[in-house]
């Protein structure tokens, strides 16, 4: 402590120290300063590639869904050949033909469905599912959901169990859509408390995909998890189930504690008025 | 002569310490915190890419809001800024609008252009607060969402109280009329209230930016620019600094002390149970934030307070230097009040990271900074007058403050540009950078003087908020 002491007290350290620190932060502010001028670029060039791209998947999609163009046609495009390689573009069509199939129904769906197991984009989204990365597997199932991949289904459930939030809740959400309320019927043995975001996603998924089969949604209220059967109630609540009332009625009986006691009840004024 | 020269030196030599070490200390703080916001923001916004808001839109579940917006004198902008409180992306919400005694002509605007009439409405006076004189709401059906109340005039936190009294939704938001709210902000506000299941959300705070010379178009904002102006321009860049790199660690760290009082979110049962807003302070924003987290901790109850990164809330930064004093000292008698209310915590290991750290970090580097700063200034000139003053370590030392400033602005503009990039335009970026270099020979001493002012305002017992004269947003017709 003496020696620290008197080490500051002769004061040569002032002068490096400040020096060397002022280098630093100027290094630094200069090294910042390019990283944002080449972020800033990097984001000019992307916006321009894409634009160049959309102009071109547009003019490809155009043909497969209302010209009945085959994919081997398409395969002989010479831009598309060229750039399907690259791996920016095929990001840009992944994203432009998933948004397109959500504003498509039946034949024009089917259309592009097929697009996406021919040309790769499907093998593209399964390697995606094997990335150690949470978000790129996230991205890999919503893909895969989209386009119906019912053979995604076993490898998207076992994501639904992840620890990772987002990637679980993607993952249910995502199985939902392939296979309506097999997909849930695991939570009634799920050990841990469901928030009410994800019971909101969940029930928002049933609404958004229209699930008609609901076999199944009784069993949610018999698990000993009192979150998951708040969830069975809000899904037949928001779904207008009446035909799972006799369940409700079942639960009333014999609730857990008097939060489900009353959650069911009100669900039974909803559904019986 | 020599026991004065022993005497000086020894005390150079002290004086040195302290000051090397607070440089240090604050220098490294903001690092540790840049560095903890810059993760959170990344991890925050991965996920935010995958949520789908839609399902608040739809659910009936959603949490419900009231949005309490209280106006003084706010006649220039109120009309366009009620219609675009009125016209949010949410279901389950009411606009509580509380005419705190203004002089201008606000109620009037309001009832002429909402069709206001004079409603009986049921309150349970659960906070005490001045009288109101009528509670109105419109005939026309498009407005339905609208309540108007016209109060007497009690201060902002008086205002907030009537709207939490009248408030008829488990949540409230609390907002300042002359906002530009994003159409998404309740949305993104109302989330956290619905994540935690082993803690209870009692308040979700949202991102301020400055507005001044962007173009707003019915009450939205549609294009972003950088103000030509010096003062509010090197306000963009603080709130940058402040939100995008401090606010973030603090919320990662669950040790938020304070949500604007410009857009933040809180659980009613909490706010009321807590006492509501104090009419004692200028600083009632921060003062409830502890106060509410205070009750939890003394009550023994697991709770959380959320932080949303994204650009929610916009609004307009003082122009001309009369207005920014008055804001900023307002803002340090604020400080000066809430931490004095609140000193029994100060240090106290009950409070836990409260207690231990944020209070303490508060109580340093913002009530006591622009002091200490005022003191060093004081004894450098006695260094001058006595010939004390080694120039080149001053020139230094002024240069290693200064690089330490720009740089931590340039990090902030790197994460701005990492991830909202809502200054696309080059100028803009330009015009922001140059900003980093002038701030701590121009704007930083205004700060430093205005916080003198607001000690000297505390010292004096001035308690009036201050008149605050809005220029009201560009329009686009």
């Amino acid at each position: 402590m003496i020696k620290l002491w008197e080490f500051y007290k002769s004061g040569d350290w002032v002068e490096p120290f400040l020096i060397d620190s002022i280098i630093l932060f100027i290094a630094a502010s200069c090294i910042l300063y390019l990283l944002i001028i080449a972020s800033r670029s990097k984001k000019i060039k992307r916006e321009r590639l894409r634009i160049e791209y959309d102009k071109l998947i547009e003019k490809l999609m155009f043909s497969v869904v209302f010209q009945d163009t085959p994919f081997s046609e398409i395969k002989e495009d010479k831009g598309y050949s060229v750039l399907s390689k690259k791996a920016f573009f095929r990001e840009v069509l992944a994203e432009s033909i998933t948004n397109l199939h959500k504003n498509y129904e039946g034949v024009y769906a089917r259309k592009l469905e097929q697009f996406y197991k021919e040309s790769g984009l499907i093998n593209d989204s399964f390697k995606k599912l094997k990335s150690l990365k949470w978000e790129v597997k996230c991205k890999g199932i919503t893909e895969l959901a989209e386009f119906n991949v019912a053979e995604a289904f076993e490898k998207i459930i076992t994501a639904s169990k992840d620890r990772n939030k987002t990637l679980k809740l993607t993952a249910i959400n995502a199985c939902i859509k392939l296979e309506g309320t097999r997909s849930i019927v695991h939570l009634t043995e799920h050990p841990y408390p469901i928030d009410n975001w994800t019971q909101l996603n969940i029930i928002g998924a049933f609404k958004k995909h229209d699930i008609g089969d609901i076999k199944g949604v009784e069993f949610l209220l018999e698990s000993e998890n009192t979150t998951v059967v708040a969830l069975g109630l809000k899904l037949i609540k928001e779904l207008k189930l009446t035909q799972k009332v006799p369940y409700v009625v079942q639960l009333v009986n014999k609730a857990p504690n008097t939060f489900i006691k009353c959650e069911a009840q009100s669900v039974l004024q909803t559904l019986t008025v | 002569m020599t026991f004065f020269d022993t005497d000086m030196t020894w005390f150079l030599n002290i004086y040195m310490v302290v000051i090397l070490a607070y440089a240090i200390l604050i220098m490294s703080s903001y690092l540790i915190l840049a560095y903890l916001s810059t993760k959170e923001l990344r991890s925050y916004l991965k996920k935010n890419s995958f949520v789908d808001y839609e399902v608040l839109l739809t659910s009936e579940f959603a949490p419900k809001l009231s949005l309490i917006a209280p106006a003084y004198n706010e006649g220039f902008t109120i009309e366009e800024n009620v219609k675009s409180l009125l016209s949010l992306n949410y279901n389950n919400y009411q606009v509580i609008v509380v005419n705190d005694g203004s002089k201008d002509n606000s109620m009037e605007i309001l009832t002429k252009t909402y069709d206001l009439v004079l409603t009986e409405l049921d309150i349970s006076t659960k906070v005490e607060t001045k009288k109101i004189k009528g509670i109105y709401t419109s005939r026309n059906a498009a407005f339905k969402k609208l309540i108007v109340v016209d109060k007497e005039n009690g201060g902002k936190a008086d205002a907030l109280n009537v709207g939490l009294n009248i408030a008829q939704n488990p949540y409230v938001v609390c907002i300042d009329v002359d906002c530009i709210l994003d159409k998404d902000s309740l949305l993104k506000l109302a989330k956290p209230f619905l994540e935690s299941h082993d803690k209870r959300i009692i308040a979700t705070g949202g991102v301020v930016r400055i507005a001044n010379q962007c173009v707003i178009k019915n009450g939205r904002l549609v294009e972003v620019n950088v103000p030509d102006r010096l003062l509010p321009r090197i306000q963009v860049l603080e709130y940058l600094r402040a939100f995008l790199l401090g606010r973030m660690a603090w919320g990662r760290l669950d040790g938020l002390l304070l949500i604007s009082g410009a857009f933040g979110a809180f659980d009613k049962e909490i706010a009321l149970l807590a006492g509501g807003y104090s009419t004692k302070t200028v600083g009632e924003d921060m003062e409830l934030v502890i106060r509410m987290r205070r009750y939890m901790i003394e009550n023994k109850l697991p709770y959380s307070v959320s932080y949303i990164p994204d650009p929610l809330c916009w609004t307009e930064a003082p122009e001309d230097f009369k207005i920014f004093k008055k804001q900023r000292s307002r803002w340090m008698r604020g400080t000066i009040e809430t931490l004095s209310f609140h000193k029994k915590m100060f240090l106290n290991p009950k409070y836990k990271l409260l207690g231990m750290l944020s209070l303490p970090y508060w109580t340093l580097f913002e009530f006591l900074a622009p002091a200490i700063e005022f003191i060093g200034l004081v004894i450098t000139i006695v260094f001058i007058i006595f010939g004390l003053l080694n120039w080149y370590f001053f020139f230094l030392l002024v240069f290693f403050v200064y690089s330490f400033a720009v740089f931590f602005s340039v990090i902030a503009l790197y994460s701005e540009e990492r991830t909202y990039h809502k200054y696309p335009k080059r100028t803009d970026f330009f015009k922001l950078l140059l900003a980093a270099f002038i701030e701590p020979f121009y704007f930083h001493p205004l700060g430093v003087y205005a916080a003198l002012v607001g000690y000297k305002e505390k010292i004096m017992g001035t308690h009036s908020w201050g008149e605050m004269t809005r220029k009201g947003f560009n329009k686009k017709e």
